[in-house]
């Protein structure tokens, strides 16, 4: 039989994801000297072999909050800014990220002491969904941004968020969960921690969880999407309350 | 150890959809793959209704009740119904197993009185946690299978499942666009684990005279396609993505090896490759799954089903009626269309306008159009040396595939993205053991909880 053929796809699919291709400036950043150029390059590339030795020679020349703020924070804002103009794709952010990680952790065994974070986040995966990589994202881009990640796993009874939420009084707790019929143990978190005087954000997503139904107990704040962790916890530490989250990111 | 050696099929254009060259009969006079489709209607219960035995075997009663009432209202010949398991459902067989037995009394009920053709798949679900506990020696293991015989004894015909080893490592790979984790965690790990699980799903099977059905990728190729996700997504690049695709389409034809007869998995988009090689039916899921997630290839994906699926629909009400009830009117209606062709003589017309519809929409439709599907086959069993040695060989052919067709439009990011797994495929060690010696270093170190010993290594 003979195979049908089609000259023109136009007017069956429009391929929008050429559309706005290579309208992004690239990368922009510089730092002050060269060494610091490097590590922040590293980053910027997710170069996670290298950046252990540039940050272990710059370290003998140069003062490790320097190193840090000078190369690798700056390194991934630049990361951060690719990623919202469409250059980058998830996957360089993970790697800068790791990178980035790395170079504070050598540095942080410098000075001796770990630097100071932005605040507490407690993150989980609802009692029976093994689903995390959700989970996995958020820990990584509020790593990324300066924010200590209090990770409990995944299929976490309801007991154990609300234990760590008491023990280490974060500024938000969050809950993954891939399926409707394991996300329902969110409404009792909620709850639990209503009841306790606990009413920080409670920000959920993940899989078929929805705007409606996370809006719809106390605390809750539903997350579209896991690159919004990092901005809803900056809001969380200037004090903002999950009732103006939830008006900020929802509705 | 790999067993296909050729190719169910002498060429690509030999598939279509309606017929396999191993059909299966199972439940009330249903044959899969013997001339004609069927829908396959996967609804999903409210929450809450999980609280108890009761409530949720309550809901499912009423959701089959649905399907099978709109089945008879606008004349569906025949219909599979699955039952995927909520967790609740396989952590507590008994409660797996009473909703089977329901389910089966409502089909028995209307294929006598209306001779409604019928069967039900139960799909366990596998909520193993591979960083942290022995995926082979574990409670969750041990309960999993007590499901499978639960369901099995309360009247699931096919028994399937979507098993999850080397999601430790995949999770990790995927978002690290990291093509050796992908063929490790996929390809050997995922292979490795299909071969201890279906060896006793299959005697499960045997034991109570069920069906052996299918596993799917689902956790983890699924998992890249799905982040993939649309044209302004940027999660994952399409054409990685698409390598993960055709890397499971090496894995998944584990359970076919070890004894599983189909019909697959609905949501194995590799399952195309695997009717390639094994001529078992295949369920697939495309436009009508959009109830459930999005895809780029909602057409090209029905070309050679065997039975066709809406993914999961949570149970609702619609202006049309229940979505239970709404879904199976639309796979009826798209599986007549598909039969219609096959009475006049016009199925290869059809398949090529479905073909054509989504070809280059995107890389995972390219990849999974017949032709190129085919091709993919003919990779994995000419490779058949060692799990690593066909997934290596499944990826390497998609990636030659999409860079060699100019008709597949890619941005530069995309095809970088492409240019550079081939290029990490291509330095990757020809032995099987120097791989898997090279993964344990790395990931060890890397992957919190990885334990080589968990899969025998």
């Amino acid at each position: 039989m003979e195979a049908l053929a089609i000259s023109n796809y136009d007017n069956i699919f429009k391929r929008y994801d050429l559309v706005s291709e290579g309208s992004g400036q690239g990368i922009m950043a510089t730092a002050k000297d060269a060494d610091l150029q490097k590590i922040m390059e590293c980053v910027i590339e997710g170069e996670t072999d290298d950046i252990l030795g540039l940050v272990d020679e710059a370290l003998t020349k140069l003062d490790p909050m320097v190193i840090i703020n000078d190369a690798l924070i700056k390194g991934m804002n630049e990361v951060s800014r690719l990623w919202d103009e469409g250059t980058y794709y998830l996957p360089q952010v993970i790697l800068a990220s790791d990178a980035m990680l790395a170079g504070i952790e050598l540095c942080e065994k410098k000075m001796g002491k770990s630097m100071e974070k932005k605040g507490i986040v407690v993150t989980h995966t609802a009692e029976g969904d093994i689903h995390d990589l959700g989970q996995k994202i958020v820990n990584a881009l509020l790593r990324a941004n300066g924010y200590e990640v209090i990770d409990l796993g995944k299929d976490v009874p309801v007991d154990t968020v609300v234990n760590a939420v008491k023990q280490y009084k974060p500024v938000m707790v969050t809950g993954t969960a891939l399926m409707t019929t394991t996300m329902t143990a969110f409404e009792k978190i909620s709850n639990r921690l209503s009841a306790a005087g606990l009413e920080i954000p409670f920000v959920c997503g993940g899989g078929a969880v929805s705007e409606e139904y996370v809006t719809g107990y106390k605390l809750g704040v539903f997350g579209k999407d896991a690159s919004q962790a990092p901005g809803m916890a900056a809001d969380a530490v200037n004090g903002g309350t999950w009732q103006e989250l939830r008006e900020k990111y929802n509705g | 150890m790999p067993k296909f050696e050729k190719m169910a099929y002498d060429s690509a254009e030999e598939m279509i959809f309606g017929t396999a060259k191993s059909p299966v009969q199972y439940g009330r006079d249903f044959v899969v793959g013997g001339g004609y489709v069927y829908p396959e209607l996967v609804p999903h219960p409210r929450p809450g209704t999980e609280k108890s035995q009761k409530t949720l075997v309550k809901e499912y009663e009423k959701m089959v009740t649905d399907v099978l009432d709109r089945c008879v209202a606008i004349g569906i010949p025949g219909i599979q119904v699955e039952l995927e398991h909520v967790y609740q459902m396989t952590k507590n067989p008994a409660w797996g197993g009473e909703i089977a037995a329901q389910v089966k009394r409502l089909m028995e009920n209307y294929h006598r009185k209306y001779g409604l053709k019928s069967a039900i798949r139960a799909t366990i679900a596998d909520y193993r946690k591979p960083d942290e506990e022995k995926v082979w020696d574990s409670l969750a293991l041990e309960t999993m299978l007590e499901a499978f015989e639960a369901s099995a004894a309360g009247g699931a015909d096919n028994l399937s499942i979507e098993t999850v080893g080397g999601k430790e490592i995949t999770d990790y790979a995927i978002v690290r666009q990291d093509i050796r984790g992908v063929v490790f965690g996929i390809g050997v790990l995922g292979s490795l684990d299909m071969e201890y699980t279906w060896k006793k799903i299959v005697k499960i099977a045997d034991k109570y005279g069920v069906t052996p059905g299918g596993d799917t990728n689902c956790a983890q190729a699924n998992v890249a396609m799905f982040m993939a996700g649309g044209y302004q997504d940027r999660s994952v690049p399409h054409s990685f993505a698409a390598l993960t695709r055709a890397v499971a389409a090496a894995r998944s034809l584990v359970a076919y090896e070890q004894g599983a007869k189909g019909p697959t998995k609905d949501c194995g988009y590799e399952d195309v490759v695997t009717k390639a090689i094994t001529g078992v039916p295949i369920a697939m899921e495309g436009k009508t799954s959009a109830c459930a997630h999005s895809d780029l290839l909602g057409n090209l994906v029905m070309a050679c089903c065997d039975l066709w699926s809406n993914e999961a629909v949570e149970y609702h009400d619609m202006f049309g009626g229940t979505t239970t009830a709404v879904f199976a009117e639309i796979l009826g209606y798209d599986v007549a269309l598909m039969n219609t062709a096959i009475e006049l003589g016009k199925a290869r017309d059809l398949q090529q306008m479905m073909v054509l519809s989504d070809k280059y929409r995107d890389h995972h439709g390219f990849i999974l159009a017949p032709d190129n599907a085919y091709e993919i086959g003919k990779a994995i069993v000419a490779n058949n040396g060692s799990y690593y040695a066909r997934s290596r060989a499944a990826a390497m052919k998609a990636g030659e595939l999409m860079l060699g067709d100019p008709l597949l439009r890619m941005s530069a990011f995309e095809k970088e993205a492409l240019q550079s797994s081939m290029a990490q495929l291509e330095a990757m060690p020809e032995n099987e053991q120097d791989f898997i010696d090279n993964c344990c270093e790395i990931y060890k170190k890397q992957v919190r909880g990885f334990e080589p010993k968990n899969y025998g290594l």
